[in-house]
């Protein structure tokens, strides 16, 4: 047996005072140097830097050591560095284990070192006892194809596009709305150069469409995204426009024989554009779009076209499917629309604007021909107000700022002083200044030498002069300590950038997740700003966070670069936690079974009639929930087998079980949110033992059988949040299903309700965790030990009895340590 | 500033308007001249328009069906406004009149066909401003001088033989119910119907005591109570409005239906879909039938015209 023979060095890292600051050390590589199997122990004061890791190299040659175990962070941040460091030794990577002894310790339980130290035992050993029975395993390699999908054609996607075009990659460019060009194109200039932006967003523009390796699909949607990293297979469904592409010349003689209009979203609503309309002028592609909504079908255009014979009114949704190697996703911001706040009149009032609005008044081709008007009489305003931090930097709506409306405000500002000079009177009320790249300092000091007069102080109401529609502003002016009001003719409000409202759903097809703030998350907000935790899929632009031009243009290119490593090698490495079926335990050959091929949402397991089922291992994405579902555990998750988290459950309640929380946490979500906790110092009680799984629909029942067979007080199962978080779509759902059954199984037989806990954490929620894990262990505390031991006892033997089945090896070779004395 | 939508409602008149920061459209309803039909709920491609039957005082006369218009729905494509044979309709954009579907030639006008020959007509007469149900027909004496001479000041006027007959008819209003042509002992006016169908009552359906068609009908001879009780309907002067369908309480009792419009030339797919809903469809066929020869015809003028230009 493989154990017999297992070296095991234990390595803690003291990670500077992160964790030496809080545990014993020392205490620490002592206890390590106690436990079976340990062939060596030692610390480091950074064992993720260079010297750390020659340390560990020297060890593995010198001690001739075949495991290891690096007491330090988390493995979601340094478990590739060490797999790394060990290959390079010679040793197979997934020979390695991390105890996170730093956020699951020494950062939540700062102002306990004592308990620190004690808990950091614990998730050593545990990271021991999995390491004796860990097995080589070999990264599986596929075929990548060498094509790209870009999601949004806004500058940012823009730009990822013709990056990977220039380097030689097809890229297909999908958009939603009928053009491609996105917010900047619907702006009058840019910030701080006062570009025109359509006439330098304009030829970009041009050049996507003409690019020979870019096909731009206008006017649909993603509706589905299957496979993984270098092999994704996305339907998109090309809603109908009821013209033919190939033969509209974009003449627009079909828009000027329309006799309907309706609001133009693209203008904000201000204005109008007929039934058969483009967007805009320089819209790309230049293809004109029937409104269905509106159509009269009078089919006037149909004769204007004539004999191009473009107009199509049969056309149906049509669904393509395209094969990629990676996506990035471009799909940008929305702004708020204040017509909730019953502050400032965004609804009510006539003439209080939201900038977006303004941007297109001021603008020579909007609805006004570039006009700045009042919509109550028409007529010029001679003061105009701009408001800032609409919705941003508010607790009670947006708690974030949205980064660039200082800077549009004093655009608008000094493009309204530079059109109409003396003839109207700018104010600006801001709570700061945030002008902090180049060249917007001094933006900003151009706006003052203007004459734009700059109250520091936030708006507080806005109300309205019935007779002239004029709007009286009240804030608080900070420079003169004084509440004050002003009457202004029109009123701009500078509102937040959001998250675009159908995110959600983006999110949900491609597997992603999203931060509290609602836009996409990152893999690292520091160093990996541009991938998502979903391996081939990046993230460029506003709907990553908000943010100006020059940085979503260098995020496209970033965006294009990191794809580009995908796509320039023939072949991309998967990693192989995958499951494998034992085809003689298999019960599919006597019964009607199909239990895995039922619960697997990436069709990866199949169990053919009479054969035993069979999982494609390219196709499964670990989450290991056929594994948990098997009733005759003929499926094993590789690095994640039975035996392995059984040791793990061992090694977690040899010492006081009936005070220990045992919590099954899934990589993505509950576990990353734990790691927030810490990473936060939110503190929590010392009593939980982490077991980490990439999914819960991983934890069998069996699992929190034997915890509670072995004594445990209370065991915790946390999830991504239903019904759509979950990383591998549906572990969560047979999780709840599952776990709930479970539970109520085991109140019959006498267990309190709150000793068995199906919660869900999401990885942004560390104030979640940490008061989950309060709540827990003032539970625990209220039962008290004596009824957890009596609960425990009277259970079991009927536990052992259901577990007498179980065939997984229950090493005992894991011996509990000598007691201290 | 975001979409306003809104409505004012009041005994005289409806309004709906849209109000974009640089556009503003307005829909005007004169209640005073709406008879409650529904010509114009019928061809409205949004269904922006609902009637609503008002509910039955006792004892009192059935009240005229209201009409409701929908701000949220409704378009301003302006189709309501020339198909309302009474002219009950506005829209304006931006302040000015304008029907857009009238000006792409998306939609036809209704000819309301009035001729008046007042050199027939005796100084006397005021027959057909009588007959008007609507009110809609002032007759006026005029002097040479191109005064207008009072009726009571007839008798007493001197020069009699140089006065001149000017009868004005407000056409725009007008269903064409014909009745001033029948009511006229000259001869002198000729109507031409807009609508023309059937109207029938199967009287053995009506309920006892209902004259509900009657109350409504804008119209007093197209519909009369005769003496045994019930209500008998004269198609040679209904206007096929509709107004009695809508409030008729009886299944089947009352029928109404349309066979053919008089309206400007047009080739339009939106009259076609209207043209459907307001008659019946064997009629609309025969209507589109007859367009489709012609598209048919000039289709194949347009191939042989482009086939000689490639041989050329």
């Amino acid at each position: 047996m493989p154990e017999e023979t297992a070296r095991v060095g234990v390595f803690v890292c003291h990670c500077g005072l992160n964790i030496a600051g809080v545990i014993d050390i020392k205490a620490l590589v002592e206890y390590a140097k106690t436990l079976p199997y340990v062939a060596f122990a030692g610390d480091n004061r950074y064992s993720c830097a260079d010297p750390g890791q020659e340390q560990i190299r020297k060890e593995i040659r010198e001690n001739k050591l075949n495991r290891v175990v690096v007491a330090a962070c988390s493995p979601r941040m340094h478990e590739p560095t060490f797999r790394k460091c060990i290959s390079s030794e010679g040793l197979n990577p997934y020979y390695y284990e991390m105890a996170n002894i730093r956020e699951f310790s020494s950062w939540a339980h700062g102002s306990m070192p004592k308990e620190a130290t004690e808990k950091a035992k614990d998730i050593v050993r545990m990271a021991v006892a999995k390491a004796v029975l860990l097995k080589p395993l070999e990264v599986i390699e596929v075929p990548v194809t060498n094509q790209a999908l870009v999601v949004g054609g806004g500058i940012a996607g823009i730009n990822a596009a013709l990056d990977l075009a220039d380097m030689g990659f097809k890229v297909y460019l999908v958009e939603k709305s009928e053009s491609i060009g996105g917010h900047m194109a619907q702006l009058d200039k840019t910030f701080p150069t006062l570009d025109c932006s359509i006439c330098i967003e304009g030829p970009k523009m041009v050049d996507v469409n003409r690019h020979p390796n870019i096909t731009i699909i206008s006017n649909a949607d993603v509706v589905r995204v299957d496979g993984y990293v270098g092999n994704f297979k996305v339907k998109v469904r090309k809603n109908p426009r009821y013209v033919i592409a190939k033969n509209c010349t974009g003449c627009g003689e079909c828009r000027d024989a329309c006799p309907i209009e309706y609001p133009n979203e693209w203008d904000m609503n201000m204005g109008v554009r007929r039934a058969i309309s483009v967007p805009f002028e320089q819209a790309i592609p230049l293809i004109y779009t029937i409104n269905m909504d509106y159509c009269i079908e009078c089919y006037k255009c149909v004769d204007a076209c004539g004999a191009r014979e473009a107009i199509n009114f049969e056309q149906r949704p049509e669904e393509i499917e395209l094969d990629v190697g990676a996506i990035i996703l471009a799909t940008g911001f929305d702004i708020y629309m204040p017509t909730d706040d019953p502050l400032y009149g965004y609804g009510k009032y006539d003439n209080v604007i939201t900038a977006l609005e303004f941007e297109r008044l001021i603008l020579a081709a909007g609805p006004t021909g570039g006009k700045v008007l009042r919509a109550s009489d028409g007529k010029k305003p001679h003061s105009v107000t701009f408001i800032q931090c609409v919705g941003s930097r508010d607790v009670n709506k947006y708690e974030y700022c949205s980064g660039f409306c200082c800077m549009y405000a004093l655009k608008d500002a000094i493009l309204l002083k530079e059109k109409y000079k003396d003839d109207v009177e700018v104010h600006l009320m801001y709570i700061d200044m945030r002008t902090n790249f180049k060249g917007y300092e001094e933006f900003y000091r151009r706006a003052r030498d203007l004459g734009i007069d700059f109250i520091r102080g936030k708006a507080s109401q806005v109300l309205e002069d019935q007779k002239t529609k004029n709007l009286y502003i009240r804030a608080e002016d900070m420079s003169l300590g004084e509440p004050i009001e002003i009457e202004s003719e029109m009123v701009v409000l500078c509102t937040a950038a959001i998250a675009k409202d159908d995110s959600a759903d983006v999110a949900r097809v491609f597997g992603i997740s999203r931060g509290s703030d609602g836009f996409f998350m990152e893999s690292h907000p520091k160093l990996k700003p541009i991938d998502t935790p979903t391996d081939g899929i990046f993230v460029a632009g506003a709907c990553q966070g908000p943010k100006d031009i020059p940085y979503s243009v260098a995020q496209g290119s970033a965006a294009a670069s990191r794809a580009a490593t995908i796509l320039s090698k023939p072949k991309v490495k998967i990693e192989p936690i995958i499951a494998v079926v034992d085809q003689k335990t298999c019960q599919n050959t006597r019964v009607k079974c199909g239990i895995c091929e039922k619960v697997c949402p990436y069709g990866a397991a199949k169990a053919p009639e009479k054969q035993p089922a069979l999982v494609t291992p390219a196709m499964c994405h670990g989450c290991g929930t056929c594994v948990a579902e098997c009733p005759t555990d003929a499926i094993a998750q590789m690095h994640f087998t039975d035996a392995q988290i059984m040791s793990q459950i061992h090694a977690a309640l040899e010492t006081n079980p009936q005070e220990t929380i045992l919590g099954f946490l899934c990589n993505w979500c509950s576990y990353a949110g734990a790691d927030l906790a810490g990473t936060s110092r939110f503190e929590y009680p010392p009593n939980l033992r982490p077991i980490r799984v990439m999914c819960s629909g991983r934890v069998d029942r069996d699992f929190v059988l034997e915890a509670l067979r072995l004594g445990a007080g209370m065991v915790l199962v946390a999830a991504c949040h239903l019904p759509y978080d979950c990383h591998y779509i549906s572990g969560n759902v047979w999780m709840t299903k599952r776990m709930t059954a479970l539970k109520g199984m085991l109140e019959k037989l006498g267990m309190s309700p709150e000793r068995l806990r199906i919660d869900y954490v999401s990885a942004a929620e560390g104030v979640k965790f940490a008061a989950l894990i309060k709540e827990l262990a003032d539970q625990m505390n209220a039962l008290g030990k004596d009824r957890i031991m009596a609960e425990n006892a009277k259970l079991k033997p009927i536990i052992e009895k259901m577990l007498a089945r179980k065939k997984a090896e229950i090493p005992v070779a894991v011996a509990a340590p000598a007691p201290k004395s | 500033m975001p979409i306003k939508e809104l409505k004012i409602d009041n005994e005289n008149e409806l309004t709906i308007q849209r109000l974009l920061h640089a556009k503003h459209y307005e829909l005007t309803l004169t209640r005073t001249l709406c008879v409650g039909c529904e010509i114009c709920k019928t061809i409205c491609p949004r269904e922006a328009i609902d009637v609503k039957k008002q509910p039955k005082q006792q004892g009192q006369k059935t009240q005229r069906p209201i009409i409701d218009v929908n701000p949220q729905k409704c378009t301003y494509c302006g189709m309501c406004e020339p198909i309302c044979p009474f002219d009950a309709i506005r829209v304006n954009v931006n302040g000015q009149h304008l029907v857009s579907v009238v000006e792409k030639e998306s939609f036809p006008r209704l000819i309301h066909e009035i001729e008046v020959d007042a050199s027939k007509c005796s100084l006397d007469c005021v027959e057909c401003e009588k007959a008007c149900p609507l009110n809609l027909i002032k007759v006026a004496l005029l002097t040479p001088e191109g005064k207008q001479l009072p009726h009571e000041k007839l008798k007493t006027y001197s020069d009699r033989n140089d006065l001149k007959v000017q009868v004005n008819i407000l056409k725009e209003q007008s269903p064409c119910c014909r009745l001033c042509e029948v009511k006229c002992p000259e001869g002198a006016i000729h109507v031409r119907k807009i609508f023309h169908g059937v109207l029938d009552i199967n009287v053995e359906k009506c309920p006892p005591n209902c004259q509900d068609c009657l109350d409504v009908c804008p119209i007093p001879s197209a519909l009369f109570l005769n003496s045994d009780g019930k209500v008998y309907p004269n198609a040679a002067f209904c206007v096929f409005c509709g107004a009695c369908k809508i409030v008729c309480p009886a299944d089947g009792a009352l029928v109404m239906e349309r066979r053919s419009v008089y309206h400007t030339p047009i080739k339009s797919g939106a009259w076609n879909k209207a043209i459907e809903k307001l008659t019946s469809t064997r009629e609309y066929s025969k209507e589109s039938q007859t367009k489709r020869a012609a598209k048919v015809q000039q289709s194949i003028e347009r191939k042989s015209l482009l086939k000689g230009v490639e041989n050329a």
